[in-house]
């Protein structure tokens, strides 16, 4: 029983809130910090691919919760893991 | 023996083992704001504290901690050393804390009733909102002394005096006019009680209908006897206060005494800080905050500490996901214990 973060893609809007305000994407990448979607290789926790929110790495969490409160539609979330 | 564990809907959770003496530990998960000291010191590695920020910062079904019942040895260390008084050994009913022996943290939290001035700056600050104050405030009218009257013969009742009176002492019985009784008002009255004698109705009656004056105006800047006494008492709850220093730094008259159960140090990492605000949320004492600029285009500093109000709990540390924050936690307070192995667990928490 693990507090994990999990992505609801089919909630998701797409608006990338969560993308550029995870201060972990924005510490790894200067194009997140900078508040627009990255381009380059660098390795984040989640980013938007086709219109959807997509986690890449979740070993980086550190389970803040910002993009929990970042989300409007409660597409990605801090939760026990199954 | 056994030991069994109940988790309570809200997170309390009970662990017990009967025996010789009957061991329990309780925790109290409101009470407990996920800082890892407990998992830091446990010797078995039974207490998992979950993530800090997940904890605080989102809505979480699950306890903040887990407690292996498996491993846990019911030694009581965690509850030594939470200063959020959320764990609780007890044996065969007496907590530890009431045990002589058991080492304590030494810290505290008092108000001196005899120099509190019941102003309430404490209880405001309070981010635990441990503090009540409750006091008592002398009647207006015992700080004011005057006359008023009210001519009714030559009021024409028109409301301007009740309108504007600033102590709504005014108060005039409005009628509805019928053919059988053409009046717009039947009665007015000035309660003394709440009257100040400021003389505001007197200025503004259109048809000089009231008399007042003010008995402590002609005497300017001398004080006539009237002493107004304020009175008050004030309670701290010792279950919600973690001792933080904030009711001390703001008293203004210097009635708030605190002793912190840790010393230390808080380090910020400007660079690595990306401003996402958890630490901000989690501390329990209020000590980090964001500036605003004071005006467009200034930079502030990214995040403002006071270590003046800091436990070095490293609650903060635990929940940044970019290690900008370093907690270095140099001595504990607390009472002599003759185990070393105590000394050592209580020590190891230091750096």
């Amino acid at each position: 029983m693990a507090i994990e973060l999990k992505a609801y893609p089919d909630l998701c809007h797409g608006c990338g809130n969560c993308v550029v305000a995870c201060p972990v994407n924005a510490l790894r990448s200067s194009e997140i910090a900078g508040g627009k979607g990255p381009t380059d290789e660098v390795e984040v926790i989640m980013v938007v691919e086709d219109g959807a929110i997509n986690i890449k790495n979740s070993d980086l969490c550190g389970k803040c919760g910002t993009c929990v409160e970042s989300c409007p539609v409660d597409a990605i979330r801090l939760e026990e893991s199954e | 023996m056994e030991t069994t564990e109940v988790i309570e809907e809200g997170g309390n959770i009970t662990v017990e083992r009967a025996g010789e003496e009957t061991r329990k530990l309780l925790f109290n998960n409101g009470l407990c704001a996920a800082c890892g000291l407990c998992e830091e010191i446990c010797p078995v590695e039974a207490i998992e504290t979950n993530p800090t920020g997940a904890m605080i910062r989102t809505e979480q079904e699950t306890s903040k901690i887990t407690i292996d019942e498996g491993k846990c040895v019911l030694c009581g260390m965690c509850s030594s050393i939470c200063p959020f008084q959320a764990l609780d050994l007890q044996i065969d009913g007496t907590s530890i804390k009431e045990i002589p022996g058991y080492p304590q943290l030494i810290k505290s939290a008092e108000i001196d009733e005899n120099e509190c001035i019941n102003c309430k700056a404490c209880e405001t600050a309070c981010p635990q909102d441990a503090i009540t104050i409750t006091r008592e405030l002398p009647k207006r009218k015992d700080l004011v002394t005057g006359e008023i009257e009210i001519d009714k013969d030559t009021c024409i009742y028109c409301g301007i005096c009740e309108e504007m009176c600033p102590a709504d002492a005014i108060e005039i019985t409005h009628e509805e006019p019928t053919s059988i009784n053409p009046v717009i008002a039947s009665d007015i009255n000035v309660d003394e009680d709440k009257c100040v004698h400021c003389g505001i109705c007197k200025r503004v009656c259109p048809v000089d209908a009231i008399m007042q004056v003010c008995r402590i105006c002609p005497y300017g800047e001398y004080e006539i006897e009237l002493e107004p006494e304020i009175t008050g008492t004030s309670y701290i709850d010792p279950e919600l206060c973690v001792n933080c220093g904030w009711c001390q730094e703001i008293c203004p008259v210097d009635a708030a005494k605190v002793t912190k159960p840790f010393e230390g140090e808080l380090i910020l990492d400007e660079e690595k800080c990306q401003g996402c605000e958890t630490c901000v949320m989690v501390c329990p004492c209020n000590v980090l905050s964001f500036p605003k600029p004071e005006k467009v285009g200034d930079k502030p500093e990214k995040l403002h500490k006071d270590e003046t109000f800091c436990i070095y709990c490293g609650a903060c540390e635990r929940s940044c996901p970019v290690d900008a924050i370093t907690v270095k936690r140099k001595s504990i307070n607390y009472t002599p214990t003759k185990s070393k192995a105590w000394q050592n667990a209580f020590e190891s928490l230091t750096k």
